[in-house]
């Protein structure tokens, strides 16, 4: 009976754990359908996709800002990859310093893309 | 949605009947110390599955709800992408390697393995689910040791809400297996693998959850207790 009672119990922390793990989360970011586009440019990567992927970063980064919320991680990043995929150097790199300012930790990791990149630069 | 929540607890629930509870800062001490990370290296998903789509799945879904729980999260596709070029197609070689490796060239203070072990599809008449087995292994690039980790079987289902009307549901059922969206599926097995990890840096919650009850599983030596 204790060990059924020690269950319920479980199961009701579990629950009320859950719920507030579905709530606002606690870092206040907006994801909008980031997953989504993300998933189909991987599925079928081509401009279309890729271009949507890349709006809808822009789009997270414009929500965020608009609602005073620290733009996610990698977001910056993600973006900055894009651009340099499509050969646009200088919005490469400011969305990659962009990253550094709101996440000075992420210094090594953006450093890591220039030198895949080959980009050099300033980094 | 708030039926497919209860839905997934249960489902816990149900697989986890070899657990206890317990507070996050007694299950996962090293989080709430100098050893708990600011920035994650999620390695991509090592898939055991049959299913070799999963693996985008998860990889696609995983950086939401951990950076969610906050912590700096490097976006997995770049990380693929400079694995990929230094040569490293399979992500279980990764494993093989000190951690220290990720200190190194990546500044990353943790390194997060995820393997699907399993990602089975069941159909029914007027259901549909998938039975996503996973582990979680969370690794600290300075001192190697296991710094959290979760383990769980959880079934997700695909189907909408019943209609009430048998063939209306049959249809609805074949339609949504066909082309049933995966990735919100596996977005929310990453979710509840989060619940119990302790929150990070830009988390308001940080330092602030060590007594948080969370479900762990139940330890040899508390079996031998009994």
């Amino acid at each position: 009976m204790i060990n059924l009672y020690k269950k319920k119990s479980a199961l009701i922390a579990a629950l009320v754990i859950f719920i507030a793990g579905c709530a606002t989360p606690n870092t206040g970011y907006y994801w909008e359908n980031y997953s989504g586009t993300l998933y189909n440019y991987k599925k079928n990567p081509d401009d279309k996709t890729m271009d949507k992927h890349m709006a809808m970063l822009q789009k997270i980064i414009n929500k965020n800002e608009s609602k005073g919320a620290r733009v996610p991680p990698g977001i910056h990043a993600e973006l900055g990859y894009l651009f340099a995929k499509k050969g646009e150097k200088a919005l490469a790199a400011a969305q990659f310093q962009k990253e550094m300012t709101v996440y000075p930790e992420s210094k090594n990791f953006i450093e890591r893309i220039y030198k895949m990149l080959e980009l050099g630069g300033d980094n | 949605m708030k039926n497919i929540f209860l839905l997934i607890v249960c489902s816990i629930f149900i697989v986890s009947c070899g657990t206890m509870t317990q507070t996050k800062l007694d299950a996962y001490p090293a989080m709430y110390d100098q050893r708990q990370p600011v920035s994650i290296l999620v390695i991509p998903a090592i898939n055991k599955s049959t299913a070799a789509e999963a693996t985008d799945y998860f990889n696609v879904t995983i950086t939401e709800p951990l950076s969610n729980t906050g912590y700096y999260t490097m976006p997995v596709e770049i990380v693929r992408d400079i694995f990929l070029k230094e040569g490293i197609v399979d992500s279980a070689i990764v494993k093989g390697m000190p951690a220290s490796v990720f200190k190194k060239n990546f500044g990353a203070d943790a390194v997060l393995f995820v393997t699907i072990n399993s990602w089975d599809k069941n159909y029914a008449i007027i259901a549909a689910n998938v039975t996503v087995s996973l582990d979680y292994v969370l690794l600290s690039t300075t001192t190697n040791e296991v710094i959290w980790s979760y383990s769980s079987t959880v079934v997700l289902d695909t189907a909408g809400q019943s209609s009430g009307f048998i063939v209306a549901d049959l249809i609805s059922t074949a339609i949504n297996t066909a082309v049933a969206d995966y990735v919100p599926l596996a977005k929310q097995a990453n979710y509840q693998a989060f619940v119990g990890l302790p929150h990070g840096k830009y988390s308001l919650r940080h330092g602030q959850d060590g007594q948080d009850t969370i479900l762990t599983e139940l330890k040899d030596s508390a079996l031998a207790e009994e």
